[in-house]
């Protein structure tokens, strides 16, 4: 078997992972990332999108609300490639308690959340879709923040920094101890199925809601993350510019983030036993589309484009009895094995949110040195990531002004998305990926109004073309990717993206036939 | 409503159930006219005849499949229309492709066997009636083929449909040639116009010659000229020395725009006429007859009157029928009732992309001799009609078809029509 060997080997990797694996390689150490998935295929890649001003938390948990706006500044400043700038609105719909309005700019004032009350007639010139009768109306500096831009960012940054290993599917099947002292984990490549034997002088657990599984592996008992799962529409257009948030208690279906082509309504809060959970429930849909119509009236009419289900790690304290996930606190939890179980080498970071995650793991790569009896500086927050060296933020235009340089010398193959062949081709040779759920990720194809019926056969015939890929592999990739897209559609097809899957219908099972492909 | 144009019949719809329902009508001696929101099905379609392809088994012969397959679903187009209805308009298809627009171009194939031909991933699709340009790729036969990519042409792509032929047992391999052509003509129609010109298909084929191989047929992407697509196909056949056959794109679907080229030419022959860009905002009723529809077009209204009326405006796809984010479906040009709407609580679709999906099953109630319910001069043809799931039988353009060919006699036949004439 092969056998590596670190300074510290992370396992999960979402945003939270790679934080902590750009912050330690900023810091010198050599690390791996192992995730038993695409990077950013768990919650970092299934929530909104919503970089947090820290609105949301200014009266209920101000803790949160107080982490998020420095956050929210640090990352603007290192990760602004990875932002689009939208600003954020707070305002007081009919349906809302209107005495929240000054609890809530009591709770910025407190927190440090900046804020500014405008008048309704303003907002609404800005966002003319918007419920013409909300009363109140608050800025705050919210943003979106594309999380697999960032995540890949910090990858490469680590690995261009200190030569950090970026294992993605890659599952921990089980963790070394030897005595009480974690020494590392063994991975299985899930893809091969060959496995890997990696020696870290630290492992960390940054697993999010699957933390307490990989706890389990390394023999600690108690870490219990209760998943919070919700669910989050895509429409097909930004039917609001600005992220809007109900001015109320955060409850459901209450924030609308416009990210990229599309726009994000989020979220329900059901607690689940099991974080690979990716129900979608009817209702919960219906009453997504019912909270949709109270902040921009005629929302039901739009295409709903893509449903998903991400699942909030929170941890649980194991004394308090927890009805409600959304009671939980959102802030999150650093767990030093050695202090809480007398076991060494071994560090498990949890709950939190994107917009923390550089917070997170800050404090978990200063117990990793900890446990290396090192003294290491964290430098990230005001290390720009690969790609946000200018510090501009990215804008809506970008891939279009892009396209325009070479409109004439390049196929287009998505044509939601503008993605070209060229771009295409190079992300083939830098992923060495076959997955096409991987290109859905890192570059957007697949994700516009179309949910991929045109570019999707583009892709597969490029792909094996270049690739040597054989049949039966392309096969593969093209079928199991319209088996996922189905699953994230199925729910939501109703009115034009009804239409619209029937048109891929016809592409799929009429032209290409692609069903009766010989297995 | 007073309506401003009078006919014998209005048809709702332009693909091949509409078109193929109003020149037949108009051949019947009938007033026709076609009112369409756009160009439909046939552009979008590989431009094949496909009656019936899969039971969910691959049916080799349709005339021996289709008794049996009725039989156990009593509700299906092809049960409601009879068997033998299928044949005569295929016939009636073939001899209005023939005296088309494109000298020379033919439809070949029946029910006695379906053609396997090749899907642009390599897949091998059964159709009964096919264009004679694509007979050649039959995977039945043994004979290797070279499949012949264009680059840029981004809906082609010639390796992987080569490798899934051949793992279907017949020898194949793939080329690719670069086209030097100005990008913006890059697509299927662009490539079409290319080869109608015989300077360009002389080029192409001085560069393709050289790189095939013993008796290789050639199968290349379906865009082999729309203006003479016999003469373009025969040519390179001529020059290349062996068979060609064209695969089906994504759309625009060029062989599919010759069916369309051709049925409109038949419509007009037969004295009919076709309104584009005209969206039926309206029927007007009299009891149970619909007497005149309001259209939307170029921005006025216009009305028109009507003995009969066919409603062959599509399904999902196209926005007939529709279904709301309250889960109710509607039939959205005339508000008819519908049928075969999955019960509350019981799935409208699948889990499984290529399983069963009832919703598709949903289309206009009709009774026995194609008229709408409550509505009893008002046939309905085509994908409106309820009780199929065409892409999974294989059956989206037999079941046009020949409802289509169905409903213009009905309607020929029908009371207001026979005391007009």
């Amino acid at each position: 078997m092969a056998t590596l060997s670190t300074d510290v080997l992370v396992i999960g990797g979402g945003a939270t992972g790679a934080s902590v694996v750009w912050d330690a390689a900023l810091r010198g150490l050599h690390v791996v990332l192992a995730d038993r998935a695409d990077l950013v295929e768990g919650t970092s890649g299934r929530f909104h999108g919503l970089l947090h001003s820290g609105g949301r938390y200014v009266v209920k948990d101000p803790r949160a609300a107080e982490e998020c706006i420095v956050e929210n500044r640090i990352l603007r400043e290192v990760a602004a490639d990875c932002i689009e700038d939208t600003g954020g609105l707070f305002v007081t719909t009919p349906f809302d308690d209107p005495a929240y309005a000054d609890r809530f700019a009591q709770g910025c004032r407190d927190t440090g959340v900046d804020c500014e009350e405008v008048a309704p007639a303003e907002a609404l010139r800005d966002e003319p879709l918007l419920n013409p009768r909300i009363s109140r109306a608050f800025r705050v500096p919210d943003a979106n923040i594309d999380p697999w831009k960032m995540v890949w960012a910090m990858a490469r940054g680590a690995h261009e920094r200190s030569g950090a290993r970026i294992l993605p599917y890659h599952a921990a099947v089980d963790v070394h101890r030897r005595g009480e002292e974690v020494t590392g984990a063994r991975l299985r490549d899930v893809r091969t199925g060959e496995e890997l034997d990696v020696e870290a002088r630290v492992t960390v657990n940054a697993t999010g809601a699957w933390a307490g599984k990989v706890a389990d592996m390394a023999g600690i008992e108690g870490v219990h993350v209760i998943p919070g799962r919700g669910i989050m529409l895509a429409m097909n257009h930004r039917l609001v510019d600005t992220v809007v948030n109900r001015c109320q208690m955060p409850t459901d279906g209450d924030i609308i983030v416009p990210i990229r082509t599309v726009c994000v309504i989020g979220t329900t809060d059901v607690h689940t036993d099991d974080p690979d959970d990716q129900t979608v429930a009817q209702e919960e849909v219906d009453a997504l589309l019912d909270d949709g119509e109270r902040l921009v009236p005629g929302f039901r009419r739009a295409r709903a484009l893509r449903v998903w289900t991400g699942v909030r790690p929170l941890f649980e304290d194991a004394k308090e009895d927890v009805r409600s996930t959304r009671d939980v606190t959102r802030a999150h939890t650093l767990l030093d094995h050695a202090e809480r179980d007398g076991v060494g080498g071994f560090v498990t970071i949890t709950g939190g949110k994107l917009t923390t995650c550089r917070l997170m793991a800050e404090e978990t790569v200063d117990a990793v040195c900890r446990h290396l009896g090192e003294s290491r500086p964290c430098t990230t927050t005001t290390e720009r990531l690969p790609g946000s060296e200018t510090g501009e933020y990215y804008h809506l235009g970008e891939r279009l002004g892009r396209r325009e340089d070479n409109l004439r010398n390049d196929e287009l193959m998505c044509e939601c998305e503008l993605i070209t062949r060229g771009k295409f081709e190079e992300a083939l040779r830098r992923r060495g990926t076959d997955n096409l759920g991987d290109f859905r990720r890192t570059l957007r194809l697949g994700m516009g109004p179309c949910q991929g019926g045109f570019c999707i056969y583009r892709a597969t015939g490029i792909m094996h073309g270049i690739d040597g890929m054989t049949a039966e592999q392309a096969n593969e990739v093209l079928l199991s990717f319209l088996q996922e897209r189905w699953k994230g559609v199925r729910p939501i097809l109703y009115g034009d993206q009804l239409r619209q899957a029937r048109l891929d219908d016809w592409i799929f099972q009429g032209v290409l036939d692609v069903g009766h492909l010989k297995q | 409503m007073r309506p401003s144009l009078h006919y014998d019949v209005v048809v709702l719809g332009a693909g091949v159930a509409g078109l193929t329902a109003a020149a037949k009508v108009a051949e019947g001696g009938a007033r026709v006219c076609v009112l369409a929101k756009g160009v439909g099905s046939t552009h979008l379609a590989p431009g094949t005849l496909d009656v019936l392809g899969y039971t969910p088994e691959r049916v080799e012969v349709p005339a021996d499949a289709l008794p049996a397959f009725v039989a156990g679903r009593p509700d299906h187009p092809y049960a409601l229309l009879g068997v033998d209805a299928i044949s005569p308009a295929l016939d009636w298809f073939a001899g209005r492709i023939e005296r088309g627009p494109h000298p020379g171009y033919r439809y070949v194939g029946n029910l006695k066997r379906n053609l396997l031909l090749p899907t642009a991933v390599g897949a091998a699709r059964p159709s009964a009636l096919v264009p004679e340009t694509m007979a050649g790729g039959d995977l039945r036969a043994e004979r290797p083929v070279c499949v012949v990519g264009l680059r840029p042409l981004r809906d082609f792509h010639a390796s992987l449909c080569a490798a899934n032929i051949a793992r279907l047992g017949v020898e194949a391999r793939a080329v690719e040639l670069r086209l030097d052509m100005d990008r913006s003509e890059v697509n299927a129609l662009g490539l079409a116009r290319g080869f109608d010109d015989p300077v360009f298909r002389r080029d192409f084929v001085s560069r393709l010659a050289p790189q095939l191989d013993g008796d290789e047929r050639v199968g290349m992407p379906a865009v082999l000229g729309l203006r003479d697509p016999h003469g373009a196909w025969a040519d390179l056949e001529d020059r290349l020395g062996r068979p060609v056959f064209e695969i089906p794109t994504l759309p625009p679907s060029v062989p599919g725009i010759r069916v369309f080229d051709a049925l409109h030419a038949a419509l007009r022959a037969a004295g009919g006429r076709l309104v584009m860009g005209s969206r039926v905002a309206e029927g007007e009723r009299e009891g149970t007859r619909v007497t005149a529809l309001r259209s939307e077009t170029a921005g006025r209204e216009t009305y028109f009157g009507a003995r009969a009326v066919v409603l062959a405006t599509g399904g999902f796809a196209s926005g007939a029928l529709a279904l709301g984010s309250d889960w109710v479906v509607r039939e959205t040009v005339l508000d008819l009732p519908v049928r075969g709407v999955p019960a509350p609580g019981s799935p409208r679709f699948g889990a499984h992309y290529f399983g069963e999906q009832p919703m598709a099953r949903v289309g206009v109630a009709v009774d026995a001799t194609l008229r709408a319910e409550g509505a009893e001069n008002v046939f309905v043809a085509g994908a409106a009609l309820p009780g199929a799931e065409p892409w999974r039988e294989g059956s989206g353009e037999g079941i046009s078809l020949t409802s289509g060919h169905r409903a213009a006699e009905l309607v020929l036949a029908s009371d207001g029509l026979a005391a007009a004439a």
